[in-house]
């Protein structure tokens, strides 16, 4: 397959997975904002901190209330991972391999993207919200399922799923970091938090991955930060943990050509053997906020491996 | 009860025809219904031709609310596959559809394979004159073209002169625009021998009819079209005489206007889309750049003009080419279709000698007509041109897409002097032809069923052996009374029939009445 054809199926699947991903962020960001409403707005700036914005967001002058923050990450032109130019991202991508990926993959990206053109003509942040998140949510679950359900288990099937799981681990450690690390501190200690406010926001940041029922299956028990932490970094069978994202990424890598993918080959492997040998005691020892800083760090490593091995042109 | 707009009583109009032409025109009812809209004086009736019965009384029967629903609902799906042109110099939404007209344009089994036969001898004499030209040059030698004709073109690469082409194939691929005018003949209008397009439209209007209206096909003998693809690998596998050889289709991209079309042929062919950047050279031989490698390229089938090839052969300021790639070309390395150089046969200026070539390469008489063509870079010419401007069609020897034209009878008379001033500025580099009334066929506009121009654009492959699918593509003038048919301009599509042997029109025509 073409080098610049892994780019852009890569590509395609990791901008798709963001705006999946932005939109589960805003959907927990508005649903809080309803518990918050004294508008001291430290709450209303996380999704902007989570998704590296600030800088961006300055440049609106806009003052940070949930409003505009939630309007701001969703549809400006501006941001470049908004969910607006996420799906546009996604399409040109496809749209550049639209012969490599099956045509039912193509019409779903494409009728997404045409869907949006119209959802964006008309556009009221907080009465829309939900349904839209949700929109987005599904058109994401669709393309997958359309994906796994047509497409042929070679390389840009690889390809695909490469960029879904490299773009998730990314932004569920980035979710655990910001929501988390910098609003509890590392040690948990029970005293300092309300345990109201916190139930809340804890539940939120499960709810945000895809993890509540899990971790109710899971422990059966209060919602407490170092279970969550826990889930979201270990679970071997949660489709969003940091070691399943890890361990599917190993297990499409060994599926590639491995002449040139012998770095990000290990790499990965790297990354994986530490979430599965590790334990969440460990990690509180370290530092999560230290903890969770190494692994963004490792998968930076890792998506410039894949590049040089499989997408680079020259 | 579909509106219908009866066509002008002088025009040729491929489905309707004004009184006592056609045998079974009589027992139709959609000739009554024509007569309650066509509101001629009463000695004319009006009707369809024989072959286009049972599609008529398919329509009469069809309600107007279904034909509606259904026409949306292609146009859904044109725009959910995205089948889209991008138009170039327009702002913003820069991919639009191209109109797709749910009224078959329909050639009887006699009239293609006379056209089959024509085109079948106009491609094979093309092709011997490139290999002449870029080789022995007899034609020039015996004196029926003018040397500075051929050498003095700037389609004319020097370059490839003595290159040695497999097979003396230089078009592999071409596009050979018809019309058809008022006397009922077709004319060849040109020969579109670089990078012709429009196949896909094609396929995609026979897959788009047969979807929406599965019944027709049930009603005549259409003749397939759908093997295209694979006629076309064929036609590019022959071109080498490599086993099993790696074939790509070269685009510039997804900006390009055929984008849609070059990703839809690669993946029908089941072939890599490549873009200059895809591609090195090393040692005179070409590679694309794989996840697993370097790997060779047999064959391309590019989608690029000549002078954006190879920077380092032609234009130094391209960057969709592939540096190196003339060398490797010269070299017998990797075949190129259509070859480097085919454009100096389609230009308008060489147009007016294909008949010639005919006689001269394969001793026949010509089947398809030439329009009668006056060269401005002849006095006797120019001076006709100029003074008849009013009623002929000028244009540019090099121009394409319906750019650089002027349609005098459609023109102004402010239109027709400021072109005379630029073509006598620049005589020779204009032609002119007699206005042809392209023939028209019924088309849904807004005002309901009105005639449009049409033209037909049949692909011919060239490998081994000269091949066709029956018909091609057929473009229509969606505005009233325009003949420029190109996309670019405002032009549409409509599905074309070419009927089998065994479709008798007239017998399965009353069938129930």
């Amino acid at each position: 397959m073409l080098s610049r054809v892994a780019s852009h199926l890569y590509w395609m699947s990791r901008y798709l997975e963001r705006s999946e991903n932005m939109a589960r962020i805003l959907d927990v960001t508005q649903s809080l904002a309803m518990l918050d409403r004294s508008a001291d707005s430290g709450g209303a700036m996380t999704p902007i901190v989570i998704t590296e914005a600030q800088a961006e967001f300055a440049e609106t002058k806009l003052p940070a209330t949930y409003a505009n923050v939630i309007a701001f990450l969703a549809w400006d032109y501006k941001h470049p991972s908004s969910i607006r130019n996420c799906i546009e991202a996604t399409r040109e991508n496809a749209r550049a391999v639209r012969g490599s990926i099956t045509s039912e993959m193509w019409e779903n990206i494409n009728d997404t993207w045409i869907a949006f053109q119209e959802k964006s003509k008309n556009i009221d942040p907080m009465m829309t919200g939900n349904e839209f998140f949700e929109w987005v949510k599904e058109r994401s679950h669709l393309f997958r399922g359309v994906t796994f359900a047509t497409a042929r288990r070679d390389q840009p099937y690889h390809f695909t799923r490469l960029g879904t799981f490299i773009e998730r681990a990314d932004n569920t450690a980035r979710i655990l970091n910001v929501k988390y690390a910098e609003e509890a501190p590392d040690t948990f200690d029970e005293k300092e938090v309300d345990k109201e406010t916190d139930y809340y926001r804890l539940s939120a940041v499960l709810r945000s991955v895809s993890a509540l029922e899990a971790y109710r299956d899971t422990y059966r028990d209060v919602i407490d930060a170092r279970r969550v932490a826990e889930i979201m970094i270990f679970d071997a069978k949660l489709p969003r943990s940091l070691r399943y994202c890890m361990d599917e990424t190993t297990l499409v890598l060994d599926e590639l050509p491995t002449g040139s993918g012998r770095i990000a080959r290990r790499i990965a492997s790297e990354i994986n053997a530490k979430l599965r040998y590790g334990t969440i005691d460990e990690v509180l020892e370290y530092g999560l906020k230290r903890y969770l800083a190494d692994f963004l760090q490792d998968m930076v490593k890792l998506g410039n491996a894949v590049n040089a091995a499989y997408m680079e042109l020259h | 009860m579909h509106a219908i707009t009866p066509p002008p009583v002088s025009h040729f109009d491929e489905m309707l025809v004004w009184s006592g032409i056609g045998p079974s025109q009589a027992q139709s009812q959609f000739q009554t219904q024509l007569q309650q809209f066509g509101g001629q004086s009463q000695s004319q009736s009006l009707g369809p031709r024989g072959h286009y019965v049972p599609y008529s009384n398919w329509l009469a029967d069809t309600p107007s609310a279904s034909l509606t629903q259904r026409r949306a609902q292609a146009d859904l799906l044109f725009r959910r596959i995205g089948i889209t042109f991008t138009v170039y110099g327009e702002e913003g939404g820069t991919e639009r559809l191209i109109p797709s007209d749910v009224i078959p344009r329909i050639i009887t089994a006699e009239d293609w394979a006379y056209l089959e036969k024509g085109l079948t001898q106009r491609v094979t004499a093309i092709n011997k004159f490139l290999a002449d030209i870029y080789h022995d040059q007899a034609i020039l030698k015996a004196g029926l073209i003018p040397r500075e004709q051929i050498e003095g073109n700037t389609q004319f690469q020097t370059k490839m002169v003595g290159v040695k082409v497999p097979h003396d194939t230089y078009a592999s691929i071409t596009g050979v625009d018809i019309v058809r005018n008022n006397d009922g003949k077709y004319y060849v209008l040109e020969d579109n021998l670089r990078v012709p397009s429009g196949v896909s439209y094609m396929l995609m209007n026979r897959k788009m009819m047969m979807r929406l209206f599965p019944e027709l096909f049930l009603r005549q003998t259409v003749r397939p079209v759908e093997h295209y693809p694979a006629l076309l690998l064929q036609t590019l596998r022959e071109s080498t005489d490599i086993d099993n050889p790696t074939v790509v289709l070269l685009t510039p991209g997804r900006f390009n206007s055929a984008y849609f079309e070059h990703t839809f042929l690669a993946q029908q062919m089941g072939i890599e889309l490549v873009e200059g950047q895809d591609l090195f050279v090393k040692d005179d031989y070409v590679y694309m750049r794989t996840t697993s490698g370097a790997q060779r390229v047999d064959v391309m089938y590019r989608r690029l003009d000549d002078t954006f090839l190879d920077p380092l052969a032609f234009n130094p300021e391209s960057a969709l080419g592939v540096p190196g790639l003339f060398q490797a070309y010269a070299k017998g390395n990797i075949v190129i279709c259509n070859a480097i150089g085919t454009g100096v046969a389609d230009d308008k200026s060489i147009y007016p000698y294909v008949p010639d070539m005919i006689k001269f390469y394969l001793n026949e008489e010509p089947i398809l007509n030439n329009v009668p063509t006056y060269q401005c870079r002849k006095p006797t010419d120019l001076s006709y041109v100029l003074a008849n401007m009013k009623d002929l069609v000028v244009k540019e020897v090099h121009g394409a897409g319906g750019y650089g034209m002027l349609v005098g009878p459609a023109a102004t008379a402010k239109e027709v002097e400021d072109f005379a001033a630029i073509v006598k500025a620049n005589p020779s580099n204009y032609i002119a032809q007699p206005t042809l009334s392209l023939s028209s066929c019924p088309t849904f506009v807004e005002s309901g069923i009105a005639p449009r121009h049409i033209d037909l654009r049949p692909f011919v492959l060239t490998g081994r052996e000269v091949r066709m699918v029956p018909g091609g593509l057929t473009r229509v003038a969606l505005r009233e009374g325009s003949l420029v048919v190109n996309s670019s301009q405002g032009g549409g599509t409509k599905d074309t029939w070419v009927l089998g042997e065994d479709d008798a029109p007239p017998a399965k025509a009353v069938e129930g009445k």
